[in-house]
């Protein structure tokens, strides 16, 4: 194994040299035994088991939205890996910025199922996460969250701190303006951030090779002047190890660093989405054997840390939990009137307190 | 026992049909196990179950259609904390941007627009100021004729057609004139040049003529301290106006010619049908005539009522102007005041006023040549003599004289 | 004649659209392939090809400055931006030009295109999937901002839209997409842009509405007729330019005066409906004119948002106020 990563991982797979780094194959065979990250097995089983909870979590969501109780839900599956590697390659004081499917980093990250569900659920307060949890909420306008992760990690130089800033953004995303403006800010102030594009081969509905004509999007680095790296998202190995890298890199003044997790959406864009409409089932077949759970449960099998028996066990487990942590939002998911206006500006103003006050009014007249 | 609802599971969907059931009836189900596979026009989906138990009924073949919120499975002993049933109903879908969606049909548009009906009645141009005038006055703001630029309703306009209560100061003691000490100028209230311009156009335009004559009341005077008790406790104060008022009213039905206009222009008798009849109103301000409407149809007892009501109205300049609009013949009652007859002005453009004096106790001699004590009432009926002569007057005097003298007739007309 | 819902509208006025004028082309986010998230574009890829119908990388701004470069070079695009809320990074490629090119070359190149996109709220989705951005395109000078309401009207100003040699911003509202379905004539026909229509006619209360507010504003009145009060609704259908004669002729005879919108209510459409009263029909009013509008809040997400949203008994109350002054 090997301890130092300094520009390791650039030089052999930067993005463009046109290789992928992949550490362990989709047996769970490790094929870059020096390149396995420095952690023990024990700690690997840990972040193994996010990544069930990810996906249990994420299955128990789907089934309550088919059962009309949770709203619009976009499932993480097949992409677990590409969210929990990165988030166990962060340091604790170290930023998450999110676009809207990271749910495996999020969770590694400290924030709580139920601010996660309560967000889906259609509740504000579903973004705001525990004290000293330093992730940002959703951003659903594409790419815009990059910025800030840009500004985020701008202020850490300016104060002196030492704190790396990950921000995640889809294959859709490298399309917008706002991608390769963030980029070339990052580049120009050498800001310590680390970009993470989870490339899962589908912006809803429009294939990747109708996204860009690029060959990779890593390499879309070269154009702001920072070093790219393509990874097998899938091998939780190799996503841990470039992010590594790439945090230090930037922990150390060496600027930003785009990855790019090349990965699939096993499921639909959303649960209002019908993948069938635009893609073959034969495609999606081709890639459920590359499955990152799959590949991490057979490593741990045959390390002897794991079962299949636990493995079930554990998946019913964490799908109860998840059902008990959604009945909880049910029971008080429902927001006062008074937090849809008190949170406008810091102070209420004269004219939101009195359209606040008419509405209360109007709400008990109603009610008698 | 649950009832499980086909819940809208995704951008509005309102039907699916049943590809596939995975469960059996008597089958047993945990929470989260598929129960049927449906077919809809956004996706196909599994259907997992709310709850773990028994399947009790399966309703829906495969390739049958289900609508949302049709019961497709009950699930017997459901799990101790069975889940809230899934809602299926349209408001709580959860889904997606749920759109809702309904086979409802719109009525079919066209681009003419609806029919619009015009506006049937008149309504004002006037300012926001002006209308919390009239508001404030008790002014119809949309029957008073506007002077302003294009018929715009000013606040002068409004004044006047409340004859004006306006906050005008009682007349000061005049500025010093040429001639200190040998004159004081004293200014017109607004009713009062309102007044000085009627009496003079009523007296230019109407050749007046009266007959006069004294009613022996008596009778009338004994009738009402006998009914004026039971007057009160219907609520109104019986006086002789009321009595006074409903034999005008019948009178005037006779004889039609005191109850009308002249129109000089053609020449015409318009001859009203309503009997709206002015009473005139001694107020610190002026003279007010406020009107009764319909008086021939009101009991005496209403009539009673309403002179009240009206008297203190114009006292109170309160008087809306519905109320002192629409009078057809007059009466004036300067008895009250104190003198014994009079000739009275006609309210242009009336064509008729009944001068109403004190009642005094005189004597009388009577059919057997012999001298009693009477009360006796001096009325005079001024009249437009363009149109009615002496003649005319002196029946509807008679006729009058019919009503008050016999009272019990007031009551049988 | 045939019974549609709105998104089926859409996507039938497109088919015509394109049948007639092979200058009309459709592109946008997920349009081609899917034929769109709602379907408005759906069988359109397959009938005309994918030169005519298709697929965008994820880039507002560059669906509209395309559309832009295309209409100055003899095209007629239809770009959709996908959710209203979406339109931001468009902003200004539409102000700064879309709005802009005709003025700018006195007369010489003009923009024959059409920007349409899911429109105003209620359907519980997240954050920027409710937004009402009719104020903000109102306010450009060179823009036409159209709102349909119903299936029918929808086909007769998408169709004025297409062949309208301005640039038109079409908002589609989502709420409505499926809420109903209507009769909607095969053949061509259009609706002039710039008209309003009177839907109830009334003597009691001017009530002008747009988009899915209209229908709750027709329960609205509904309620109260039965009080004795005889509102007119009016459907404003075209937000710029305003139809200012249908509103005032409205107001002058009825003296009283609201204004309905999903928008918050500061510096909201309203505002201008409100000076367009005070201006042109001062003398007839009989209350104040007033804005029936949002909060000034940002759009709750979908558990608040019901409160944020008025149904036809909130309106009813707002108006009843007015009636009553």
């Amino acid at each position: 194994m090997i301890q130092d990563y300094t520009a390791e991982l650039i030089r052999g797979y930067g993005a463009l040299t046109g290789r992928m780094l992949r550490i362990m194959d989709e047996n769970g065979v490790v094929q870059e035994p020096d390149l396995v990250p420095a952690l023990q097995d024990e700690q690997w089983l840990e972040l193994y088991k996010v990544m069930m909870l990810t996906r249990a979590a994420d299955d128990k969501a789907l089934q309550l939205q088919r059962q009309g109780r949770m709203l619009t839900y976009a499932p993480n599956t097949g992409q677990e890996a590409a969210q929990v590697g990165p988030a166990a390659a962060m340091g604790k004081n170290d930023w998450l910025v999110p676009a809207f499917r990271e749910l495996g980093a999020w969770l590694h990250r400290g924030i709580d199922l139920k601010s996660v569900y309560l967000y889906w659920y259609g509740n504000e307060f579903g973004s705001r996460f525990p004290e000293g949890v330093k992730v940002l909420p959703i951003a659903v306008p594409i790419g815009t969250q990059l910025h800030h992760a840009v500004g985020i990690a701008m202020a850490s130089n300016i104060k002196g701190e030492d704190d790396v800033t990950v921000a995640y953004i889809g294959d859709g995303g490298t399309s917008t303006g706002d991608f390769s403006e963030a980029l070339n800010f990052a580049g120009v102030f050498n800001a310590p951030v680390v970009f993470i594009v989870q490339n899962n081969q589908y912006a809803i509905s429009v294939a990747r090779g109708k996204q860009t004509k690029a060959v990779t999007m890593a390499q879309k680095a070269a154009a702001a002047g920072i070093p790219g790296i393509l990874v097998d998202g899938n091998d939780l190995f190799a996503m841990y190890a470039a992010t590594k890298e790439a945090v230090e890199r930037a922990r150390s003044g060496g600027g930003p660093t785009l990855i790019e997790a090349y990965t699939y959406r096993l499921g639909a864009h959303t649960t209002s989405d019908d993948p069938t409409k635009y893609r073959e089932d034969s495609e999606v077949e081709e890639w459920k054997p590359r499955d990152p759970l799959r590949r991490m449960k057979a490593y741990l099998i045959r390390q002897g840390l794991w079962s299949e028996e636990q493995d079930a066990a554990l998946y019913e487990q964490y799908g109860a939990y998840a059902l008990d942590v959604f009945r909880q939002v049910e029971a008080e998911g429902e927001p006062k009137v008074e937090d849809l206006f008190k949170y406008t500006y810091k102070e209420m103003p004269a004219h939101i307190r009195e359209q606040y006050e008419e509405y209360v009014q109007y709400l008990e007249g109603k009610v008698d | 026992m649950l009832e499980f609802r086909f819940p809208d599971i995704g951008e509005g969907i309102t039907e699916g049909v049943i590809l596939k059931w995975f469960v059996e009836v008597g089958q047993e189900v945990r929470e989260g196990d598929s129960l049927f596979l449906v077919e809809t026009d956004k996706v196909n989906a599994e259907i997992p179950s709310p709850a773990s138990g028994t399947i009790l009924a399966r309703f829906g073949e495969v390739g049958q259609t289900i609508n949302v919120g049709d019961v497709v499975v009950q699930i017997g002993d459901a799990s101790a904390q069975s889940a809230p049933e899934p809602v299926a109903e349209e408001d709580a879908g959860a889904v997606v941007g749920a759109l809702e969606t309904s086979n409802q049909v719109l009525a079919a548009s066209s681009e003419h627009a609806v029919a619009v009906n015009g506006a049937s009645r008149r309504k004002a141009l006037a300012t926001p100021a002006a209308r919390r005038l009239a508001r404030d006055l008790g002014v119809d703001i949309n029957a008073v004729a506007g002077s302003g630029p294009a018929g715009r309703v000013m606040k002068e306009d409004i004044l006047q057609a409340t004859d004006g209560p306006k906050p005008e100061a009682p007349p000061q003691a005049a500025p010093a004139s040429s001639a200190p000490g040998q004159e004081e100028r004293v200014a017109l209230t607004t009713l009062g040049k309102t007044v000085a311009r009627n009496m003079a156009l009523s007296k230019r335009e109407i050749p007046h003529a009266a007959v006069m004559d004294e009613l022996d009341v008596t009778e009338l005077v004994q009738f009402r301290q006998e009914a004026k008790g039971l007057a009160e406790q219907e609520g109104a104060k019986l006086t002789y106006m009321p009595f006074i008022i409903k034999a005008a009213a019948l009178a005037l039905k006779e004889f039609p010619v005191f109850n009308a206009v002249f129109a000089p222009e053609t020449e015409e008798i318009i001859l009203k049908k309503h009997y709206n009849l002015g009473i005139a109103v001694d107020t610190p301000d002026g003279l007010l005539v406020p009107v009764i409407k319909n008086a021939d149809q009101k009991s005496l007892l209403q009539l009673a009522r309403e002179v009240q009501d009206l008297a203190e109205k114009a006292r109170q300049r309160t008087l809306s102007l519905e109320e002192i609009q629409g009078g057809t013949f007059t009466l004036t009652n300067y008895g009250a005041v104190g003198a014994l007859s009079g000739v009275p002005v006609i309210k242009h453009p009336e064509s008729a006023i009944l001068g109403i004096g004190t009642i005094t106790k005189k004597p009388v001699v009577d059919g057997d040549d012999q001298v009693v004590i009477r009360h006796m009432l001096p009325i005079t009926l001024a009249f437009d003599h363009r149109f009615i002569d002496g003649g005319s007057a002196g029946r509807f005097i008679t006729r009058l004289r019919a009503y008050l003298e016999q009272p019990l007739l007031l009551l049988l007309a | 004649m045939a019974l549609m819902n709105l998104i089926t509208t859409i996507n039938h006025t497109l088919d015509l659209a394109m049948a007639q004028d092979e200058r009309v082309v459709v592109f946008g986010e997920d349009v081609g392939v899917e034929g769109g998230v709602f379907r408005a574009t759906v069988g359109l890829q397959e009938k005309y090809g994918d030169q005519r119908c298709f697929d965008t990388p994820l880039a507002e701004s560059a669906i509209v400055g395309a559309a832009v470069g295309m209409a100055i070079n003899g095209l007629r695009p239809v770009a959709e931006i996908q959710f209203s809320g979406f339109a931001y990074p468009a902003f200004n490629q539409i102000v700064s030009h879309v709005a802009r090119l005709r003025n700018r070359t006195r007369g010489q190149r003009s923009l024959p295109m059409v920007i349409r996109m899911p429109h105003g709220g209620g359907i519980k989705a997240l954050e920027h999937h409710s937004e009402s951005l009719e104020t903000f395109f109102g306010h450009i000078p060179g823009l036409k901002v159209v709102v349909p309401s119903t299936p029918y009207d929808a086909k007769g100003l998408f169709l004025a839209a297409i062949r309208d040699d301005d640039p038109v911003i079409f908002l589609e509202p989502s709420k409505l997409y499926r809420a109903f379905r209507q009769e909607v004539p095969e053949e061509d026909y259009t609706i002039p842009i710039g008209k309003a229509k009177v839907i109830k006619a009334g003597t009691d209360l001017t009530v002008v509405s747009w988009g899915a507010y209209v229908h709750e504003a027709v329960k609205a009145a509904e309620l109260l007729q039965a009080e004795g009060i005889d509102a007119e609704v009016i459907d404003l259908r075209t937000i710029s330019p305003l139809d200012r004669e249908t509103v005032l002729e409205s107001v002058k005879k009825t003296g009283r005066f609201a204004v309905v919108h999903e928008a918050a209510k500061s510096f909201g459409p309203g505002a201008e409906l409100v000076a367009l009263v005070n201006e042109g029909a001062f003398l007839h009013l009989e209350a104040p004119p007033t804005r029936l509008a949002g909060f000034d809040i940002t759009i709750p997400l979908p558990r608040g948002e019901h409160h944020y949203f008025m149904d036809a008994q909130r309106m009813a109350a707002g108006l009843r106020k007015v009636a009553h002054f």
